[in-house]
């Protein structure tokens, strides 16, 4: 375990995280270790936010870390093979909304602790987010939003999951800025939240569950 | 007691004879509560102004109106230099325009910004990164732009409604982030905050000249400026005190010294963040919030030294019943309220998809009050 590696995470040193990779990698470290290792610096991260320590801003920057230390591990776990997912999330702004900062914040953290994340884009109609859960059955379909315009859209969703018969299979959250306890019950969702980590630590317990 | 007297009362912490209401309407919720398109009230300033004006008038009115000059868009780009997708153009009809999130100020031209200031930044260079219009058309818009505001100033002043935020901005932190992008800002504040500081610091000059040059012109008495990225929802109390607080204080001190009240947007959750503004003078501003921060805590922190306006939430507004409105308008206005210090708002502004009805119980209920 490269304790360098977590530590140069948690205190969000991008060089430090970066060269103490490339030197397990020269080292002949296994990727996946690296890659866990990584997942254990960021997990670690998750928890000074929760505990306050840390604010969104170190959120961001450690998932900008982990981006690049994912980016320079790809080709070295292509060659390993055998990375485990912990299931697929399916993320989107629905139709109307095209705001996606939430939604990527959202995305990349679920990706840094080890979800497969199926990220649809903004401004997706009802039937694609459906057919592509009715096709990738995750855990989870997650939309996102800033306006209060797509609130019926996202409730159509839920509907046409609901009629499709995936509701017992596929858990059903929303976020974003207009979002708050009277919208989840408005638009029939298991989850709410505005906040990152919440919403993280909803979809382990969701793979943890499965 | 007339808009004026009943505002002011609640400026200065004192009870008014109901409390006062000032919600911020613009054209997007405008849209949804008049028979006109998004893309109509965001394609033209009269017809926005017009949809505005019937929702004011077809409720009887009300004490505060915020922003009282409908904005195009396409002008968001010098403000906060983002590219716009507007309704009609590259957006169907009925879509809210929508700012795209990316990386238009580089970290070159932090330099540029600190040594020649905002305006001749974006005048001169940022707004053709986040527009496609010539300046030849952007004159042409800056020009209607002004007859709108002229048109404006004259219906507002038949009505007798205080205007609030006729002279207004931005915090210079939420313009940089808007315009390097949430990301990319947050890297320059922890890696290389030095360019930084040197733009906030001409920003925050140039802030406080325009909006005093902007009240003195308009004759408005309350200033705005709004802050949608600097609470502890995203950023610690550290790089709060280090890279937001000094400059707020510079631009609340230099309005209060002149004899303006500030009105501070403050979008998210800003409950850590309220101590701080006891530091400023009492009665110099208002603070409105979205919903997200809590107006018991911000009654009990900042009761008696501000007032407070806030908080009917756009999804309260969107999909709730015109009943669950009015108790939470009547729970506000007899808890929060019951003392004087606030005033009536919504969480940022009227909503894109608000409910006629809802919009109706809420104003009615605070006026039965």
């Amino acid at each position: 375990m490269s304790t360098e590696l977590i530590k140069a995470i948690v205190e969000l040193n991008r060089d430090a995280a970066l060269a103490e990779l490339k030197t397990q990698i020269q080292a002949g470290s296994d990727p996946h270790q690296l890659l866990q290792e990584s997942q254990a610096g960021m997990e670690q991260v998750g928890k000074r936010f929760e505990t306050g320590d840390f604010f969104l801003s170190e959120l961001l920057l450690s998932a900008e870390i982990f981006k690049y230390l994912a980016a320079e591990l790809e080709p070295h776990l292509l060659a390993a093979s055998g990375e485990k997912k912990l299931g697929k999330i399916l993320m989107a702004t629905p139709q109307g909304d095209i705001h996606d900062l939430g939604k990527n914040i959202v995305t990349l953290m679920l990706k840094t602790r080890g979800f497969e994340v199926i990220d649809l884009g903004v401004d997706v109609p009802v039937d694609k987010i459906v057919k592509t859960a009715i096709e990738e059955k995750p855990l989870v379909v997650g939309l996102s939003c800033l306006l209060t315009t797509v609130l019926d859209t996202m409730k159509q969703v839920e509907g046409q999951l609901r009629d499709a018969g995936l509701r017992d299979q596929t858990r059903f959250m929303i976020g974003g800025g207009v979002t708050n306890d009277s919208t989840q019950t408005y638009v029939n969702a298991d989850f709410q939240s505005t906040d990152v980590i919440e919403t993280v630590n909803y979809c382990l317990g969701v793979a943890n569950a499965a | 007691m007339n808009s004026e007297e009943r505002i002011w009362a609640a400026i200065n912490l004192e009870k008014a004879d109901r409390v006062p209401i000032g919600p911020l309407l613009t054209n997007h919720g405008a849209s949804a509560l008049t028979d006109k398109t998004q893309a109509q009230v965001h394609m033209d300033a009269d017809m926005a102004l017009d949809a505005i004006l019937e929702v004011f008038d077809a409720h009887g009115g009300w004490d505060k109106v915020e922003y009282p000059f409908p904005c195009m868009p396409v002008r968001w780009g010098y403000t906060a230099g983002m590219r716009v997708k507007i309704p009609g153009i590259e957006l169907p009809e009925d879509y809210v325009p929508q700012p795209i999130e990316s990386e238009n100020v580089k970290p070159e031209d932090y330099p540029v910004i600190a040594e020649q200031g905002w305006k001749s930044f974006a005048e001169n260079d940022l707004i053709f990164r986040v527009t496609d219009l010539s300046q030849a058309e952007l004159d042409q818009v800056n020009a209607a732009q002004k007859v709108v505001n002229e048109r404006a100033a004259k219906e507002w002043k038949k009505r007798n409604v205080v205007l609030a935020s006729a002279s207004n901005d931005y915090h210079p932190f939420f313009k940089l982030s808007l315009s390097r992008s949430l990301i990319k800002f947050t890297e320059d504040l922890f890696y290389n905050p030095a360019p930084v500081k040197a733009a906030l610091e001409t920003m925050t000059k140039e802030t406080i000249d325009s909006l005093i040059a902007g009240a003195r012109e308009t004759g408005t008495k309350i200033v705005g400026l709004v802050e949608e990225r600097a609470s502890t929802y995203f950023y610690s109390l550290k790089i709060f005190e280090e890279f937001w607080v000094p400059y707020m204080k510079q631009i609340i001190h230099a309005m209060h010294e002149e004899g303006l009240v500030t009105l501070m947007h403050l979008d998210t959750n800003w409950e850590k963040n309220l101590p701080y503004f006891r530091d400023i003078p009492a009665k110099s501003a208002i603070l409105s919030f979205d919903g997200m921060t809590p107006m018991t805590t911000a009654k009990e922190i900042l009761g008696g030294h501000l007032c407070i306006q806030g908080d009917v939430h756009p999804s309260l507004l969107t999909t709730g019943s015109p009943k669950e409105v009015s108790d939470y308008v009547r729970d506000l206005c007899t808890g929060v309220g019951g003392d004087g210090g606030f005033i009536l708002g919504v969480g940022c502004e009227v909503p894109s998809a608000c409910s006629r009805d809802n919009f109706k119980a809420m104003i009615e209920t605070a006026k039965s009050l």
